[in-house]
């Protein structure tokens, strides 16, 4: 059962394309990871799938309906979300509770974002990290099917995002939906079943984590060294040499990451010419570099036929 | 791990029945709503001084001075009754236009009826509630601008006049309301303070809230006949005084009640048309 479907949907304000041609299906108990730069179209998909922004072209269906139509269904954690200042905590999430069918109880989800010492307090003395909390609980408190989150581990630290993930992962198996936009392509590599990338409002790919980094050939060696990095760029089977920010040169090596067909290109002429090398790691490609790969101008979309569900 | 940084998402199969709720229906969602925009709105000292505190201020300060009994229109009206009628008129109008107008728009801009319309909170509530805010706001107005009355400003009224000024005085709050929703979705956030306080104040004084009309050059009273405050202020006005005493404090003789409601109710349908065109444009394209 597909959950979303978006096909040619297109925003556009003024001249300004935010989505352009988008097709995508998203299907029941998939973790769908959005990915792309500032100002890609992440948010303005999402507002889509949500109801707040209507397509100038193209077509959406969330759950069967037109996107708003199956609120009750939709819990949505928006960037830049606004909330009333003088509004306790527990009165928000009690409201939007009451306006599902069913519900968690306040008590409870407060307990599950961790927010329950703070009940009481208005949502304009809260940080930051506890907003962030507060709009989780309200995405949450209605058990829907379809969870869209835009950045939601923005303002945790490394334990609550891993205890987030951990939870959601679990939440999902039995059949509901996970949307979510980072900037953290690691946290996507790790919990997304599936990657859109959007670049400029187009969808530039749509496909699982591992089949993305599949594209990016060869290996990436990491290594600590004396040897220019333009010197190392110049070899053969070199794609490219970038210089890893890890302080200042140590009796002269430099952190390097080569991205290489093979390891021995680069292992290979270093010993030959007589070059320091220290600390060596040979890895696949990460999502990064595919993600790289994907924005040079040569290397066509890798985007699904719609309908294409799991 | 400390507890506040343990999140969870919710999950079918792990809430226990104790931990769900299901909820009754649209009246339990108002009531909710309701609840929390009174309470809310409690906790604002500009709520309590600007809206209530402010229209029983301004009884005080002019309406008391002119409230010894000898002080009477021609047939007998007690001038410093007619002048509680204006300051609640005046404090009902206020409220209903800076409730909705002000406090809606101030939402908008915080993006607070953005994020509403991504849960499924309806839009009925959430006007619903602020039409009980003025609702409560009017009766603790016309409460503490009456009180000021009895017991310092010599009125005396009937049980059976207080009980159709009383509700006059809140039915015109309610239909002002939806001004107030106009201006809150039809400016941009930014420019709806001044936007209200552009449209209010003159309206106040042009429809004789704060001076008696008949008291201001003619050519005020040709303008304020086509102002629905005005007629607001006549529906008011005729609980407390006969006509000819009606016509010396406005400078215009009454038209009968049903021509006045008629201008309230017209001016609040067109009201409402362009509220309603404005939170759909809004709503289409999205972004407040």
């Amino acid at each position: 059962m597909s959950v979303v479907e978006l096909e040619q949907v297109g925003v556009r304000y003024r001249e300004i394309i935010a989505l352009g041609e988008v097709d995508t299906v998203v299907g029941q108990g998939e973790v769908v990871a959005v990915l792309g730069p500032n100002g890609a179209g992440k948010s303005t998909l999402f507002e889509v799938v949500v109801g707040l922004v209507r397509p100038t072209t193209g077509s959406a269906r969330v759950l069967g309906s037109a996107p708003g139509g199956a609120r009750h269904s939709v819990g949505a954690m928006l960037q830049h979300a606004g909330l009333p200042d003088q509004v306790s905590v527990e009165e928000l999430v009690r409201l939007v509770g009451r306006s599902y069918p069913t519900a968690l109880l306040p008590e409870a989800v407060l307990d599950r974002v961790g927010l329950t010492a703070k009940r009481d307090r208005t949502v304009g003395v809260l940080s930051g990290g506890e907003r962030q909390r507060l709009l989780l609980a309200m995405a949450i408190i209605g058990e829907p099917s379809l969870l869209v989150l835009d950045e939601p581990t923005a303002a945790m630290d490394l334990e609550a995002r891993a205890s987030f993930w951990e939870r959601a992962r679990a939440s999902v198996g039995d059949g509901a939906t996970l949307l979510f936009a980072t900037h953290d392509l690691a946290e996507a590599d790790a919990v997304a079943d599936r990657v859109l990338v959007l670049r400029g409002g187009r969808l530039i790919a749509d496909a699982p984590p591992a089949v993305l980094k599949q594209q990016v050939p060869g290996v990436v060696v990491s290594l600590a060294t004396d040897a220019p990095s333009e010197v190392v760029a110049a070899w053969d089977g070199i794609d490219r040499v970038e210089a890893m920010d890890d302080g200042p040169p140590e009796g002269g090596a430099r952190g390097l990451r080569i991205w290489a067909d093979v390891a021995e290109n680069v292992v290979v002429p270093l010993v030959d010419a007589g070059y320091r090398m220290d600390r060596l790691s040979v890895s696949e490609a990460d999502l990064e570099d595919a993600l790289a790969q994907l924005a040079e101008p040569s290397v066509p979309p890798m985007t699904r036929p719609l309908g294409a569900v799991r | 791990m400390s507890r506040a940084h343990s999140l969870e998402i919710g999950d079918p199969r792990t809430s226990g029945p104790s931990e769900l709720q299901r909820n009754r229906g649209w009246l339990t969602l108002l009531a909710t709503q309701v609840r929390v925009e009174l309470r809310s709105t409690a906790r604002s000292t500009q709520f309590v001084v600007g809206a209530v505190a402010l229209p029983a201020l301004l009884y005080a300060m002019f309406g008391l001075s002119n409230a010894a009994p000898s002080n009477v229109l021609p047939d007998g009206t007690h001038v410093g009754t007619m002048m509680m009628v204006s300051f609640c008129a005046y404090g009902v109008v206020s409220l209903a236009i800076f409730t909705f107008g002000e406090s809606i728009a101030q939402e908008r801009g915080r993006g607070w009826v953005r994020t509403m319309r991504a849960t499924p909170l309806p839009t009925w509530s959430y006007l619903g509630a602020k039409m009980a805010l003025a609702f409560v706001g009017g009766i603790l107005i016309v409460a503490s601008i009456a009180g000021l009355a009895v017991t310092a400003g010599n009125v005396r009224l009937d049980a059976g006049t207080w009980l159709a000024l009383t509700a006059t005085v809140l039915a015109g709050g309610l239909v002002f309301s939806t001004l107030g929703f106009a201006i809150a979705y039809a400016t941009s956030p930014r420019a709806a303070t001044a936007i209200a306080n552009l449209i209010f104040l003159p309206l106040a004084f042009l429809s004789g809230f704060f001076v008696p009309l008949g008291e201001l050059p003619s050519v005020l009273a040709d303008i304020a006949v086509w102002l629905p405050t005005f007629h607001f202020g006549q529906l008011a006005w005729q609980h407390v005084a006969p006509a000819a005493d009606a016509e010396v404090w406005t400078g215009v003789a009454p038209s009968g009640v049903t021509v006045h409601l008629a201008w309230v109710l017209g001016y609040a349908v067109v009201f409402a048309g362009i509220a309603a065109l404005a939170s759909r444009r809004s709503a289409i394209t999205g972004r407040t």
